[in-house]
């Protein structure tokens, strides 16, 4: 698995309006901008696609920054 | 009045029984007096359905729909129907931008090759008699579609049209097929939709119903009417039923 700020990096690519560099492990990805019930579909399929990992909406609910995300995938890989 | 509203002496084969709006057809059609045939994947849940309604589940068939082999002993297994209602679906949104064949294929096999498929064999096996009520349930995104439903909205759609060419290729038996189109019904699969949405857009979205969103027992009540015989001039149709959702659009 990628370490957390490549994962950053690579979540950062799949947005349009986000500059590179401009998101850290810690920032609350719900104030990405323009983030919408569409940005959370691409995080979920972005996240199912690259790492073969599906997050529920309950998943979603229970994080707040790009590094939960980070954890939460690494916790259901290593299950 | 010799009423022609009712299910008596018909075997109908119901698909996702175990569930939702499958599960609610069952239990309404079985009060109109008809013979079930149930399927699913899951023995368990199916023997739980078996159990309610005792005697008037003539059959349980446990199969994955998504695996044509398995379609294919459904259909020698099954006897013979006077009807089949196809509720088994599954919704898995995707932004167009990740989907690949594999993605396509978790919706579309079931949503729509299995109709075809199931439709086929059951004809082949000479499973269907002479007036058959063929029942698909379709959805109201496949004419207006959601973000995210690439796979969900393009699958009911292509429903509706396979359903029309099922009406006219057998016409001449006298078969019949027709779609119901629900918008938002109270089931787990609008549960797990809820779920994944958030709360202010699943508001927003219930607050556009006149009605309020449908109860399964909506959706059931429009599929006994076209397992009838009172429908029997109904063909290569569909009833949107949607709480009045759609007038404004
Ligand atoms: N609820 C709504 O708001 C709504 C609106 C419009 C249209 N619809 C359509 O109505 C139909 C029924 O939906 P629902 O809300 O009742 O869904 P549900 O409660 O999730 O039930 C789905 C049923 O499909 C069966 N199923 C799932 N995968 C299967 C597979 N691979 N092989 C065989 N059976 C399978 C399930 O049985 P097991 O898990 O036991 O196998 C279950 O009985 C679907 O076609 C859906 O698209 C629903």
């Amino acid at each position: 698995m990628i370490d957390e700020n490549e994962f950053v990096r690579l979540l950062e690519n799949e947005f349009e309006d986000v500059e590179e560099g401009s998101l850290k492990p810690d920032s609350s990805y719900r104030e990405i901008p323009n983030f919408s019930s569409m940005y959370a579909l691409i995080i979920i399929a972005f996240i199912d696609n690259e790492f073969d990992v599906l997050l529920t909406g309950e998943d979603l609910r229970s994080t707040e920054t790009i590094a939960d995300l980070y954890a939460i995938i690494q916790k259901k890989l290593n299950k | 009045m010799k009423t022609p509203f009712h299910l008596n002496e018909k075997t109908i084969l119901v698909t996702g029984a175990t569930s939702g709006i499958g599960f609610q057809v069952v239990k309404s059609i079985v009060e109109m007096g008809a013979k079930v045939v149930i399927s699913g994947r899951n023995e368990r849940k199916l023997n739980n359905v078996k159990k309610q309604f005792g005697d008037a589940v003539i059959q349980l068939l446990a199969h994955d729909l998504t695996d044509e082999k398995e379609i294919e002993s459904l259909a020698s297994l099954s006897v013979n129907l006077n009807g089949v209602v196809h509720c088994a679906g599954i919704v898995n949104p995707y932004p167009i931008r990740y989907l690949n064949f594999k993605k396509l294929d978790e919706t579309m096999r079931l949503n729509y090759y299995s109709a075809v498929v199931l439709i086929g064999q059951l004809d082949r096996k000479k499973k269907l008699e002479k007036g058959t009520s063929i029942v698909f349930i379709s959805s109201i995104s496949a004419q207006h579609p959601h973000k995210g439903g690439a796979t969900y909205s393009s699958s009911k759609a292509a429903l509706e049209s396979f359903s029309k060419v099922v009406a006219m290729e057998y016409s001449h038996r006298r078969i019949r097929s027709n779609v119901v189109s629900p918008a938002m019904v109270k089931t787990p699969l609008y549960e797990k939709a809820a779920e994944d949405a958030s709360h202010e857009s699943m508001q927003a979205h219930v607050d556009k119903y006149p009605l309020g969103i449908g109860d399964p027992e909506d959706v059931a009540n429009a599929i006994i009417y076209l397992l009838s015989d009172a429908s029997r001039w109904v063909t290569g149709t569909k009833i949107v039923l949607d709480g009045g959702c759609l007038l404004g659009y």
